[in-house]
């Protein structure tokens, strides 16, 4: 039995249908990415998952509970944090958690133990005395990150756990899930690709409400980009020598654009994309051009797209696809 | 009722952590001291009122001082306890952790019954200071105490759900000091309304009789019956409203 199973499920906020029909499961011991643009609909999902809000439609089991008559032993199971990480600014950050824990049933012998545990973990040991109000953004989403951890959950449901962070916690919080990867079956929502490609093994991508891709994450690379290869070759002492290749290599209308990628001494990579429709064949017959003129291919490589294309693709957006994107370089 | 004890204990350190509470007490028994004060002047110089008005009587009825704080102050108590779990949005980790929405209402509200109790603790110091002075009545001050929780805490419940139905505290507390201040006006209807059943009806909803009555250490069952409906009815409507964020928030 899969730990998050979603069926269907429907959500409308009065005129606004903001989930569509989406069905998945997240599968037990899994660490799965719930990644979706702005408004695409991720923290009404989580928020349902959570119980906090009720499906318009469609049935959602949350570890064989269904929620909406079991609510309360589904609740049991699950850390929820949600986006904003919303607390009580009067209390210190060990008085909340100490009543999260109580509420989360954690007895009173634990709780010393469980709320010392949790602060280790998220790194707010030391200011476990604060008073939340005094607390930066970041430091309230360890809080909420530490209340979702009180009382051992099996399930964590993150929304957007590291919004809120700069690059250095980022890391921190990357560790901290890799870390508790290993007890927990972890479902986190980010409209942020490389964060699925850092850390997730499988992921569900939605777009305006409806689940458009999910599976793991390498097949999901897998998904090439239909026309897209990658050529690498150095120009040799023909007539390329001294050309202008974008124009050279564009130059026939199968031939959409080219741009170069990289260069390692001698040696060129250039990314060709073909015209929409065009067949494959074309791409043997640029190879062939390129022979012709005097070149030494090295490479013909069909391009793994990278996440974030596929993701692009998926949602109908333009990827951020600039030369000097690291995710491409890998 | 999960999650009940710990609910109650954090708006109880909520209401006198942040001064609210005692903001509340100190102005009640400002002006219950006052109150208290002009009893006692009163009956100092007027003995024609007679051995079956003593001074808790006249401390506890025939006079607007008791309830006019109450009017003001039970919103004042009750304003914050949805309405700004709300407008922060920490209503969303506390109804999604393990608890059910009777023990989230019931907790609220209990808190804010304590610290409406422990506003009405020291008041028990004038009763030993009449004692002190002369004869007073047990029955007369049991009555009387229990009227005046009775009656509080149908208006602590009117807040409670009034806090449930607003987003925001001043709408929370405006629209149950209009609530209770209109129940409290429907009461003059007994002297207004011509005989029928409506000046009846007026009676019967009518705090003033009511205060009135137990004042003079008569118990009617009746009136407790209104009371505890006055607080079973809104407490109810609070955990339906609740309920039903769920599905409209
Ligand atoms: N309380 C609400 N009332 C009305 N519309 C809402 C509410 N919450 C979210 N929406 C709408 O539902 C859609 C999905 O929002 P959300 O789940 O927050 O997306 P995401 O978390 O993916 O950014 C958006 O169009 C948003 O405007
Ligand atoms: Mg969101």
């Amino acid at each position: 039995m899969a730990m998050i199973e979603v069926e269907d499920l429907h959500k409308r906020y009065g005129p606004v249908h903001a989930l569509r029909g989406i069905s998945f499961e997240v599968e037990r011991g899994v660490l799965t990415g719930f990644l979706g643009p702005n408004g695409a609909g991720k923290s009404t999902t989580l928020r349902i998952l959570a119980g906090f809000l009720g499906a318009t439609e469609g049935r959602v089991r949350v570890s064989g509970f269904d929620l909406s008559t079991h609510r309360l032993e589904a609740a049991q199971k699950i850390g929820y944090m949600p986006e904003t990480s919303p607390l009580y600014p009067e209390m210190k950050i060990e008085e909340y958690l100490r009543f999260r824990a109580e509420l989360k049933g954690v007895g009173r012998s634990k709780r010393t133990e469980e709320v010392g545990r949790a602060c280790e973990l998220t790194r707010i040991a030391d200011r476990r005395r604060m008073l939340i109000r005094d607390l930066s953004k970041g430091y309230r989403q360890r809080v909420g990150l530490a209340d979702a951890l009180l009382g051992r959950p099996p399930l964590l449901i993150l929304d957007e756990p590291t919004a809120g962070f700069d690059p250095n916690q980022v890391q921190q919080v990357r560790a901290l899930l890799d870390a508790l990867r290993e007890d927990h079956t972890i479902f986190l929502s980010t409209h942020i690709l490389s964060e699925v490609e850092a850390t997730c093994e499988e992921a569900v991508v939605i777009h305006e409400g409806r689940v458009v891709a999910s599976g793991n994450i390498e097949a999901l690379r897998q998904r090439k980009r239909a026309g897209v290869v990658e050529v690498t070759f150095h120009r040799g002492e023909g007539e390329l020598k001294e050309a202008a290749l974008d124009t050279w290599l564009t130059r026939e209308h199968a031939i959409a654009s080219a741009r170069r990628r990289r260069t390692e001494g001698e040696l060129e990579t250039w990314r060709v994309t073909l015209g929409p429709g065009v067949d494959p064949s074309a791409i043997a017959a640029l190879v062939a051009r390129l022979v012709h003129a005097g070149a030494g291919i090295q490479a013909v490589e069909p391009l793994a797209a990278s996440l974030e294309e596929v993701f692009a693709d998926l949602t109908g957006g333009t990827p951020d696809d600039d030369d000097d994107d690291p995710e491409d370089e890998g | 009722m999960t999650g009940f004890w710990p609910i109650l204990k954090r708006e109880l350190f909520a209401l006198f952590v942040t001064p609210l509470a005692w903001v509340v007490i100190t102005g009640f028994l400002f002006i219950q001291g006052l109150h208290f004060y002009l009893v006692m002047s009163h009956y100092a110089v007027s003995m024609e009122l007679g051995a079956d008005a003593g001074p808790m009587q006249l401390f506890f009825g025939q006079t607007v001082f008791l309830y006019l704080p109450l009017l003001l102050l039970c919103p004042v108590l009750t304003m914050r306890l949805f309405a700004e779990e709300r407008r922060s949005g920490t209503i969303e980790p506390l109804l999604t952790a393990p608890v059910t929405t009777p023990a989230v209402v019931f907790g609220k509200y209990l808190a804010v019954l304590v610290v409406y109790l422990a506003m009405w603790l020291p008041t028990l110091l004038y009763v030993k200071i009449v004692a002190g002075a002369g004869h007073v009545d047990g029955q007369v001050v049991a009555a009387s105490y229990l009227a005046v929780i009775a009656v509080g805490a149908g208006y602590l419940a009117i807040g409670t759900m009034t806090s449930a139905l607003t987003k925001s505290q001043l709408s929370a507390a405006i629209l149950s000091a209009v609530t209770i201040i209109a129940l409290f006006i429907l009461g003059i209807g007994e002297y207004v309304l011509p005989e029928g059943s409506g000046k009846e009806l007026c009676a019967y909803l009518s705090v003033w009789s009511q205060m009135n009555d137990f004042s003079r250490g008569v118990v009617d069952s009746r009136r407790l019956w209104l009371d505890l409906t006055i607080i079973v009815v809104p407490l109810f409507v609070t955990v339906r409203a609740v309920e039903a964020w769920r599905q409209e928030l």
